[in-house]
């Protein structure tokens, strides 16, 4: 299995302390791994540091062969974020939105087009209903959707993204257990092969335990920390204890 | 004892006080002069400031110039007696005396009984210098330009003459014609080559030539119109009631009494672009009141 | 699904479509001469005269622009808080229990305002002659109705349900309408009464250029007669003052939305006007503007019914309002598009600062100056006056722009630029889109102000109504006067009620509106 992102020696100062201290990971590609940990230990930290969005002061982040400092357009658009709290356009309506997820490999022209009138519908359409949502709602605008619909919608401009790794940021974060559950399989089974059949690698961050065992890995963070890196089934009572316990 | 507030209230109210006392404190009766403004600011206070000072010093009242920057503003300004004396072109002092019954004409430049405008022309524009009236024909589908809309020589006698000759208002090219504002203005926007050709007072354009602010390979005169009354020098009906009897024909003896013998006087009339001021007369304007009231400038 | 459905980004960019026509039309009467003007011009910058003669009179000329705006400034705030109390609805509804007297000052208080200051100027000089009080007077009407018309929206959008409890508990009207609104209306006074000063600023600038005094008198006639020298001087004094201006007041409405304390701040606010309007006095006083001169009261001779149907039948009436609406709409256009394309195409760090200087320059220097100025390069066309009315406004509202973009978080450009998408689509979709029906919003007003000013550019470029206007003015025809500023303010009025349904329109979807584009009107 090929290295697709490496993080070493990756130090982040705040001024409470370091949100990130000395991570030292490799994720390959084909990995589902499981991002874990107690509020502020550091995972969107980490997340932000593997798209590139936060810079780390200290340390590398490797893409491929590229650092995450200077990515091109073309290797960001590979790596594809679900963020927290989604970042949809409320202005533009859902075909637009999922648009954006195309944006890398268009022109300015498009992106114009594109505000003008939603082009590429069927390319859109595909998306949605890789996501369970109707086409109908295409036209509809994000502000006017349900929470639920809100997220699937954000999906789908990920999906028209084609990213090879994704990182979600505590998708299932505010979801009753039912609807997580069914957007959790959603993201498994919809979501991780791209096109031409190939897996796609994930790192998700979350919260429920009942979830690690559809994970290969489980990474576990604590106060900055990587406290635990191993395959989900390892994960016993002991090691969450350890995770959530008090420090 | 007082609060925070209380205390600005105070303060604010004294503050207030003083400031509406320093106002009222103004006694002396002013000769307040002005003038139409046709030359650049600079040139304007320089020759006023000059003139009311040799005035104050010959009149034994305190003069004040007070600046206006347009023509109408001027003619208000007389109308509603805010201006005592003022020097007015043709149109603006007909405007000015009909809206004021009983103001009188008090003295012209030398130069003003026949004053002349010039038609200057942009050398790129293909206009040839006129040898009649009739030629002005030539100007029919180019970019012309006036001065100020309220101006004699850089607006109304020019069109006067145009539609003597047969060109209409519309003819030119946009379907009307420009008004820079100035003379200077006319000047300027011909030779840039933004007008095709333009109309302006002739002694704006001497003074220019003799300043070297012309360019002869880019703009140069087409024709000399024929001569009429221009600038006079305006007073209100009231100034002998104001400043005692006989202060009317007084400032005129004055002001027609500038020599150029002496220097201070020389410097004004060297700004005025004349070698003494004449006696003038109401009846030199009846050609313009006429004029003005065809072209709907005089109601 | 095949209609356009033109979304709120779009809809602001696709105004600067009407910079084609007017740049073509501009670039067509283009000329080798205005070429050597041009770059006389752009060299004078760095070289101001600094001749005693002209430094004295633009400073002296600053003095007087200044002061006439801190006081027309003060006296309009204060009369507007007046008026503007006495126009809300809420006020009446707690005193008497009806809300119809309200309606009837707020309609009333419409026609002052659709009236532009400069008319309001020459209107009065007419009148009263020539005296500083012409300037102050002519800012003051509208802006009091301006001001009224903000206070007396505030205080009726404000939520009632503290005032009724109030009134349930048995508190005087007065006292309950004072605790229960008071507080809310300190910052909402305070940003929006310190934003009109810099308008009054600007107004009495563009007073001073149609000869009533001060800094732009100077400008006028140095421009006028191709002293470019002289004109940088009066341009870099009044720019100075302009920026120091817009930074201390910036500073202001900083260090005030750190108290909380409405009431204390409204205080402060009066007080602050009390004694600024009484400072102004003297310091007219100083610089030789004598407010004490007696007014000359000529009122103008009122025109008999057959003169003004005359009027209106020698009117070319279609020609003159399509070229205002024409003009109107060019410079609107330019006006609402430029600033988010110049953002668009050029989003970067440096590009922007640039962007800001200019907007700068352009919010400074005065509509009919730019159209002369223009004029020197280009023949006199309806495509000028949209352009220098276009130039002014978009120094309005980049600036607008800009500080909206600044409040804003920039999660979505991060989002959109991690994904891949190019500086320019990212700045689009992910920067723009925040801030675009906000900044509709604001546009359909700006389009109202630019109605209004069309007044200042027509007599320069020659066309629509406001031109029409000063030749009558200049002919001293008072019945074409008067009927064209009925059919002006006719126009205006309807368009504002256009522009407020739009306004609606844009806002009404957004439950939050920042409050910068509540309180510019």
């Amino acid at each position: 299995m090929r290295r697709l992102l490496e993080i070493k020696g990756v130090f982040v100062h705040s001024i409470r302390g370091n949100r990130l201290n000395d991570i030292n990971l490799s994720i390959s590609s084909g990995e589902r791994v499981a991002l874990v940990g107690s509020n502020g230990s550091g995972k969107s930290s980490l997340l932000a540091v593997a798209n590139g969005t936060l810079l780390p002061d200290l340390g590398k982040v490797i893409w491929k062969d590229y650092s995450t400092s200077n990515l091109g357009q073309r290797q960001r658009k590979e790596i594809g974020t679900l963020w927290q709290d989604l970042r949809l356009v409320e202005e533009l309506n859902v075909a637009q939105n999922i648009n954006c997820g195309a944006l890398a490999n268009r022109n300015l022209l498009w992106s114009l087009a594109n505000l003008l009138k939603p082009i590429e519908l069927n390319a859109c359409s595909e998306c949605l209903q890789k996501v369970g949502l109707s086409t109908s709602i295409l036209s509809a605008m994000v502000s006017e959707l349900s929470g639920g619909q809100r997220q699937r919608v954000a999906i789908a401009r990920l999906l028209r993204q084609k990213p090879e790794l994704i990182l979600a940021d505590e998708p299932l974060f505010s979801l009753d257990p039912i609807l997580a559950e069914e957007i959790l399989h959603l993201f498994l089974d919809n979501t991780m092969t791209s096109d031409m059949g190939e897996e796609r690698t994930l790192l998700m961050s979350l919260h429920q335990p009942s979830f690690f065992r559809h994970f290969d890995r489980v990474i576990a963070l604590k106060s900055g920390r990587v406290v635990f890196d191993q395959p989900s089934e390892c994960l016993d009572d002991e090691a969450l204890a350890l995770i959530y316990g008090s420090a | 004892m007082p609060s925070r507030p209380d205390r600005a209230l105070v303060l604010t109210a004294l503050i207030c006080f003083f400031g509406l006392q320093s106002c009222t404190n103004q006694t002396k009766q002013t000769l307040r002069i002005g003038a139409i403004p046709d030359q650049n600011p600079e040139r304007l206070n320089r020759l006023y400031g000059l003139l009311s000072t040799e005035l104050s010093k010959e009149l034994n009242v305190p003069v004040r110039y007070k600046a206006v920057t347009n023509y109408p503003a001027a003619v208000s300004a007389f109308r509603t007696d805010s201006l005592d004396l003022v020097w007015f072109g043709g149109l603006t002092g007909v405007q000015a005396r009909l809206q004021k019954p009983g103001a009188e004409v008090i003295a012209q430049r030398d130069i003003d009984a026949k004053f002349t405008s010039v038609f200057i022309a942009n050398t790129k524009s293909g206009i040839k210098p006129l040898k009649n009236k009739s030629e002005l024909q030539q100007l029919n589908g180019k970019r012309f330009t006036f001065g100020s809309e309220s101006s004699t020589s850089g607006r109304l006698m020019p069109q006067h003459f145009l539609q003597q000759a047969g060109v209409q208002m519309n003819d030119f090219s946009g379907g009307k014609p420009g008004f820079s504002g100035s003379h200077d203005a006319t000047i300027a926007l011909v030779q840039s080559g933004s007008f095709d050709a333009g109309a302006l007072n002739e002694s704006v354009w001497k003074s220019a030539r003799k300043n070297g602010r012309i360019d002869p390979a880019k703009v140069k005169v087409i024709w000399r119109t024929p001569p009429y009354a221009d600038y006079h020098w305006l007073a209100q009906p009231n100034l002998d009631k104001k400043f005692g009897d006989g202060f009317t024909e007084k400032l005129k003896y004055t002001l027609t009494g500038l020599k150029k013998s002496s220097k201070s006087q020389a410097k004004i009339l060297e700004l005025f672009g004349a070698s003494s001021f004449v006696d003038a007369d109401q009846n030199q304007y009846i050609t313009i009141e006429t004029i003005g009231r065809q072209l709907g400038k005089i109601q | 699904m095949s209609r356009l459905s033109p979304t709120p980004p779009i809809l602001s960019l696709l105004p600067a479509l009407a910079l084609l026509p007017v740049l073509i039309s501009i670039l067509i009467s283009f000329h080798n001469g205005g070429a050597t003007l041009l770059w006389e011009f752009i060299c004078a910058a760095v070289h101001p005269s600094i001749q005693a003669e002209v430094v004295q009179s633009a400073f002296r000329g600053i003095q007087i622009t200044f002061s006439t705006a801190l006081l027309s400034w003060s006296l309009s705030s204060i009369f507007g808080i007046c008026l503007g109390i006495a126009s809300a609805r809420v006020v009446w509804e707690t005193f008497l229990g009806k809300s119809w007297p309200a309606t009837v000052i707020r309609r009333l208080l419409a026609i002052p305002r659709s009236i532009h200051e400069l008319l309001w100027g020459l209107l009065l000089l007419q009148m009263v002659g020539l005296s500083p009080w012409v300037a102050i007077v002519a800012i003051v009407i509208p802006y009091t109705s301006l001001v009224a018309r903000v206070v007396s929206d505030q205080l009726d959008t404000k939520d009632r349900r503290a005032l009724k409890g109030l009134k349930q508990a048995g508190a005087g009207s007065s006292s309950a309408l004072i605790t229960a609104l008071g507080p809310a209306m300190g910052p909402v006074l305070l940003s929006y009464v310190g934003y009109r000063l810099e308008c009054a600023l600007r107004g009495a600038t563009v007073l001073g250029v149609f000869g009533l005094g001060g800094i732009g008198t100077d400008l006028q006639l140095a421009l006028q007669s191709l002293q470019f020298h002289d004109v940088w001087t009066a341009l870099w004094l009044l720019a100075a003052v302009m920026f120091s201006l817009e930074q201390i007041l910036s500073l202001i409405r900083g260090y005030f939305k750190l108290s909380k304390n409405g009431i204390w701040q409204i205080t402060t606010i009066l007080i602050v006007l009390l004694i600024l309007c009484a400072l102004s006095i003297p310091w007219l006083n100083a610089v030789d503007i004598d407010l004490g001169e007696p007014l000359h009261w000529s009122p103008l001779p009122l025109p008999t019914f057959y003169e003004l149907i005359d009027a209106i039948h020698t009117l070319p009436w279609i020609q003159l309002i399509s070229s205002t609406m024409l003009l109107t709409v060019l410079a609107a256009g330019i006006a609402i598009g430029t600033p988010p394309l110049a953002m668009m195409l050029w989003p970067s760090q440096l590009g922007i600062a640039i962007q800001r200087i200019i907007w700068g320059l352009l919010r400074l220097m005065p509509t009919p100056l730019t159209a002369l100025f223009l004029m020197l390069f280009s023949k006199p066309s309806l495509a000028v006056a949209a352009l220098a009315l276009g130039a002014h406004n978009i120094g309005v509202m980049g600036r607008l722009l800009k500080e909206g973009l600044d409040q804003q978080s920039d999660n979505h450009l991060k989002a959109l630029s991690a994904a891949g998408a190019g500086t320019r689509s990212a700045w689009l979709y992910g920067c723009f889109s925040g801030q675009s029906r906000s900044y509709l919003a604001y546009a359909a007003y700006r389009t109202d102000v630019i109605l209004r000013e069309t007044v200042v550019v027509g007599m320069v470029g020659g066309t629509g109504l406001g031109w029409q206007l000063i030749e009558s003015l200049g002919s001293f025809n008072w019945a074409q006067v008067i009927v064209l500023i009925a059919v002006f303010t006719a126009l205006t009025l309807i368009g504002e009620a256009i522009t407020d349904r739009l306004r609606y329109h844009w806002t009404g979807s957004t439950k939050k509106l920042p409050m910068v584009v509540d309180l510019q009107s």
